[in-house]
């Protein structure tokens, strides 16, 4: 019984990584700089999951984040010769290389987590009512 | 001596099918937890399976004292839902559609509506997962239900034979 | 509107009594015997009844929850409302043997 919480828990921890991951890629939506301070743009992070069949029990499995991937899109450009980050020579002389970060995607990615987030909230509390119905059988 | 009591009332069965919702709860949760996980495949536990073994036990307990005939031969599909998939590797949830889940009907659906509900429940997105939270909910919501009947009717057959123990009513 | 009153509640139990069939012809004592011994079976059948429609609840039968709860509540009234009789009829018995003769 309580290992159905486990795994509602360990959805609602993989949830709450993606979401910072998306919030990082919105915070960062017009990074030109990476923390080098060198000229390369934020690249955005993809967070991928996997099926954890160590916590679950009796053919249930949980989930865990497998890895935390960077996009390697290449950058969205933007003509602005006077910005100081723009890019000095080369074929794309002239333009400022900004994220690859498209904000409607990350929001809608965010709508998605926080469905999944209220989906497993309510695994838990049927977990719990569950839980405390079976001691009704105390008389 | 108190056992053959305790047999000879319905709390062996409600005892099952309290265990067997507890157990298919989990089943649920994790698919609930695997809802963005890609190439993930619904895995749930067969109603049906488990209602045709209580149902053979049951009729095997009552060949023995030979006490009433039993009076079952159902073989609908369930009250409480239709799924029935059996090993987590089969590419779908194969489910009698809801639109015609009756007890005595078919599971060729008969309404238009209902073909689509059948596919619906198939479905492999592009993540290669087939998971789709509202039909896990609802499932989850139902077996909820028919564990607390069952706990419910548990804890009032317990409360008769406290009765007749203790006199008292 | 008779106001609800011991002989009023007597005439209920005599007319119940009638309806289950008591034969007139019969004594007094095999009468009451009967009554009670075909109160007990039905109370037994009652449970079984009840027992059936949980265990067809549980495989999947077509019972509605409604119907499986209520043929257990009235299964266990039935049980408690024969457990009193048999209290009350054990304390007469006993008041009867305390009686000095």
């Amino acid at each position: 019984m309580f290992s159905a919480i486990d795994i509602s828990t360990s959805a609602l921890v993989a949830q709450q990584v993606r979401m910072t991951a998306i919030s990082g890629n919105l915070a960062n939506l017009t990074t030109t700089r990476n923390e080098a301070g060198e000229l390369k743009p934020y690249q955005k992070r993809h967070v991928v999951f996997e099926t954890d069949e160590s916590i679950g029990t009796g053919g249930a499995a949980g989930v865990k984040v497998a890895s935390i991937l960077l996009d390697d899109s290449p950058p969205r450009l933007r003509w602005d010769p006077g910005h100081p980050d723009a890019i000095r020579e080369g074929p794309h002389a002239g333009y400022v290389a900004y994220p690859a970060i498209d904000m409607m995607t990350e929001f809608t990615d965010a709508l998605a987590v926080a469905r999944a987030y209220e989906a497993n909230l309510g695994a838990i509390e049927i977990a719990k009512d569950l839980a405390q119905q079976t001691l009704r059988i105390l008389i | 001596m108190f056992d053959a009591i305790v047999q000879s009332t319905s709390i062996p069965v409600l005892e099952q099918v309290v265990r067997f919702s507890q157990a298919r709860h989990t089943v649920l949760a994790g698919n609930l937890a695997n809802l963005h996980t890609p190439g993930y495949r619904v895995r749930d536990l067969s109603v049906e399976d488990f209602q045709a073994r209580l149902r053979e036990a049951i009729a095997a307990r009552q060949a023995a004292p030979a006490a009433t005939p039993p009076s079952m031969a159902w073989s609908s599909p369930g009250l409480w839902g239709s799924s029935a998939q059996l090993a987590e590797n089969s590419p779908g949830l194969a489910t009698a559609p809801p639109g015609t889940a009756q007890p005595g009907a078919s599971t060729r659906p008969t309404i238009p509506l209902a073909e689509v509900a059948q596919n619906s429940k198939s479905i492999v997105y592009h993540d290669d997962s087939n998971i789709a939270a509202e039909q896990q909910i609802t499932e989850m919501v139902k077996n909820q239900l028919q564990h607390n009947l069952a706990v419910a009717l548990l804890a009032s057959q317990f409360r008769l034979l406290q009765t007749a123990i203790s006199e008292r009513v | 509107m008779n106001p609800i009153s011991p002989s009023s509640g007597m005439r209920i139990a005599l007319s119940a009594w009638d309806a289950a069939g008591a034969n007139p012809a019969q004594s007094p004592e095999t009468q009451f015997k009967d009554f009670l011994v075909r109160s007990l079976a039905e109370v037994n059948a009652m449970q079984h009844e009840a027992d059936r429609a949980v265990e067809q609840l549980a495989t999947g039968g077509d019972i509605s929850p409604a119907e499986v709860l209520t043929a257990v509540q009235k299964a266990d009234l039935a049980f408690k409302m024969m457990l009193q009789i048999r209290n009350k009829l054990v304390q007469a018995y006993q008041e009867v043997q305390n009686i000095r003769v």
